[in-house]
């Protein structure tokens, strides 16, 4: 119980504006309104789960909101090729993977410190996409993109299946995989890791790889709600991501926290721009109140924790 | 040639290091002043406005918000620590000044004063949580990034904008004195040459570094490190309502997205101008040199009619391309004297509170 306290005040909180909601305005627990804001936050609930197993191994990617958006294009662009749907979702996936291994490639290999590659990879990224689309949309997708072809209902429950499982895979295998402990392990103290027997450089990059394959995958998902794929999708992911992971109890320093959380995390900051307008609050009042909820979360940890 | 223990290895390596890498510093400017160079070379023949004494100073005209942020970033830096608030605190103090002059009836010159005092209060707020609460700055500038943006789009319910300024005030971004010098340009040399001899002239400049090499090790040298930190981030946030002044000023309006990115733009100076992000290392004229390339490079491009984006594109690249050529020249030279020493560089960049 003490274990998890971190994760059950902050699925606490959820409950809490859930509970509220459901006394201001029921109107919000429409199966539809619900699916809705869960669709929604299935791509960052991807990316935020990718940022926490980087961030658990004690570095930070801040370059997910471009790796998104040229994995959204990439599978736009192999869509409107006709290519069919799993192969699609293959160049979304290894697409990431290949820009992760990139960021991963430049951190372990050399040893530079991840904020510096990230932002780097991050501007560049970001202005070679403007570049190369000038802005311009990837447009007539064929019926088989959006929703995979399917109705939105049934598009809506596939996609949250894939990401419910693709979240289950990375719980169990952080959890119960010796790959998963080696996360702990290197983020705890990568020379004691090192000293075990686990080589901190390979875990790292492997992470990133991880970390740019489900950014792949999230941008896929993401990019199937619409008709067409905008460029400039994903701007501020990367700080929505580690934002989430942080009031989800992950801690920056390494070693220290749970996907369980990571979802709740997301899940409250997803809540908050829905809540806003069923509350009949100014929507602008969102960036201020999520940041006042991060600013909250650490401070309380460091409250509560001692440490 | 050692093949016995790393132990006996590991004092003889920190003492080559200890006397490489102030050498390699000084190499580094010359890098930094090499790139600059070619930049101007390559721009005098590509774009025909260039290399003119009229363009050099609207260079820098254009650079004086992000330089400025640049300048306070330095000191934070050298802490060990970084501030992704600052672009969304020079937004916040833009539309708060707008907001105390339009609607407030202020006059401008103290509706100017009460915008450094939130500037100073925002980066109270940053430095009460990284000193007070001890939590790792990365995340308390993340959460202050969001707060301060959303607090000024709040203000300005995300389309108020501020403008008719009177123009003694905008004289600050858009005139020039003896018709040549831009108003803003005695303004910053004046905080540049403020934080320069506050990093190397003074005591606190040596905290800073102290603070960045070791905590721990510098309160048991005496250091006050909670104060000293304090200093860093509310200078940090003074210096944005000072940057956000001009920024009004240079365009004329305050809108809730002033100065978005900013913060990116000023870590990636300071950073290519040789500061470790780790904290310890670094100085301001790097900072400048590379608030410079950066700026030349931006400016060269748009006079060579080429498109901005590939501005942004070699920022990067050229980030990039400094830490490898650190990192490799640094293996080049230690590779021999730790063959048996394979340690992982530093990987953590948030240095985690003790």
């Amino acid at each position: 119980m003490k274990k998890h306290l971190r994760e059950i005040a902050v699925a606490g909180a959820l409950v809490l504006l859930l509970l509220v909601l459901a006394f201001a305005a029921p109107a919000f627990f429409k199966p539809q309104q619900l699916i809705s804001v869960l669709t929604a936050a299935a791509p960052v609930l991807l990316a935020a789960c990718g940022v926490a197993l980087v961030i658990i191994a004690r570095q930070i990617d801040i370059s997910i909101g471009s790796l998104f958006a040229w994995c959204s294009v990439l599978a736009g662009l192999a869509a409107a090729r006709g290519w069919p749907m799993p192969l699609v979702a293959l160049v979304a996936i290894v697409a990431g993977a290949f820009l992760g291994a990139i960021n991963g490639g430049l951190i372990a290999g050399l040893g530079l410190p991840s904020i510096v590659v990230t932002l780097a990879t991050m501007v560049t990224w970001r202005e070679a996409m403007r570049w190369w689309r000038e802005g311009e949309f990837v447009r007539d997708l064929p019926t088989t993109f959006q929703w995979f072809g399917m109705s939105q209902t049934g598009g809506q429950w596939l996609l949250l299946i894939i990401a419910a499982l693709v979240f289950l895979v990375l719980v169990f295998a952080l959890k119960h995989l010796a790959g998963g402990r080696f996360v702990y392990a290197v983020g705890s103290d990568a020379e004691a890791a090192r000293l075990a027997g686990i080589s901190p450089r390979i875990v790292t990059f492997l992470l990133f790889v991880l970390m740019g394959a489900l950014t792949g995958l999230g941008a896929l998902l993401g990019a199937i709600r619409f008709a067409d794929v905008d460029p400039k999708t994903g701007e501020g992911l990367e700080l929505q991501a580690i934002a989430a992971a942080v009031v989800g109890g992950v801690a920056i320093s390494g070693g220290r926290g749970k996907l369980w959380g990571v979802l709740a995390g997301v899940m409250l900051l997803a809540c908050i721009a829905p809540a806003l307008v069923f509350l009949h609050i100014q929507p602008q009042w969102e960036r201020a109140i999520q940041g006042a909820i991060i600013l909250a979360a650490v401070a309380a940890d460091r409250w509560s924790g001692g440490k | 040639m050692t093949t016995t223990e790393t132990s006996t290895s590991q004092p003889g390596s920190k003492e080559t290091d200890k006397k490489r890498v102030p050498a390699f510093l000084r190499q580094f400017s010359t890098i930094l002043l090499l790139v600059i160079a070619i930049e101007i070379t390559i721009f005098s023949n590509t774009a025909s406005h260039f290399n003119t004494t009229g363009n050099f100073l609207e260079i820098i005209r254009l650079s004086v918000e992000v330089g400025l942020l640049a300048l306070v970033m330095t000191p934070v830096i050298l802490t060990g620590g970084i501030d992704l608030s600052v672009g969304s605190l020079l937004g916040l103090c833009a539309i708060l000044f707008g907001k105390l002059w339009r609607d407030g009836h202020l006059p401008v010159w103290l509706a100017a004063i009460c915008t450094l005092l939130i500037g100073a209060t925002g980066g109270g707020l940053n430095a009460l949580l990284v000193t007070r609460l001890r939590l790792p700055p990365l995340i308390v500038t993340l959460g202050s990034f969001s707060l301060f943006r959303g607090l000024a789009e709040a203000v300005t319910r995300g389309v108020d904008n501020f403008t008719g300024f009177p123009d003694s005030f905008l004289f600050l971004g858009q005139g020039y004195f003896l018709g040549t010098i831009p108003a803003q340009l005695p303004v910053f040399a004046l905080v540049a040459v403020g934080v320069w001899l506050l990093v190397h002239r003074t005591v606190y400049g040596r905290a800073f570094r102290a603070i960045g090499f070791s905590p721990e090790g510098a309160r048991f040298a005496g250091i006050p490190v909670e104060r000293r930190l304090a200093l860093a981030y509310i200078l940090t946030g003074s210096v944005c309502g000072l940057a956000s002044l001009i920024y009004v000023a240079h365009v004329g309006q305050a809108k809730a997205d002033a100065g978005t990115g900013y913060e990116l733009l000023a870590i990636t100076a300071v950073v290519l101008g040789g500061a470790s992000i780790f904290g310890g290392v670094g100085d301001v004229h790097g900072t400048l040199l590379g608030l410079a390339v950066l700026a030349i490079l931006r400016n060269g491009l748009i006079l060579s009619d080429l498109p901005a984006e590939l501005a942004g594109i070699l920022t990067g690249v050229l980030l990039l391309a400094v830490l490898v050529g650190e990192a490799v020249l640094k293996k080049l030279f230690v590779h021999r004297s730790r063959r048996l020493n394979t340690q992982v560089a530093p990987l953590n960049p948030l240095n985690p509170p003790a």
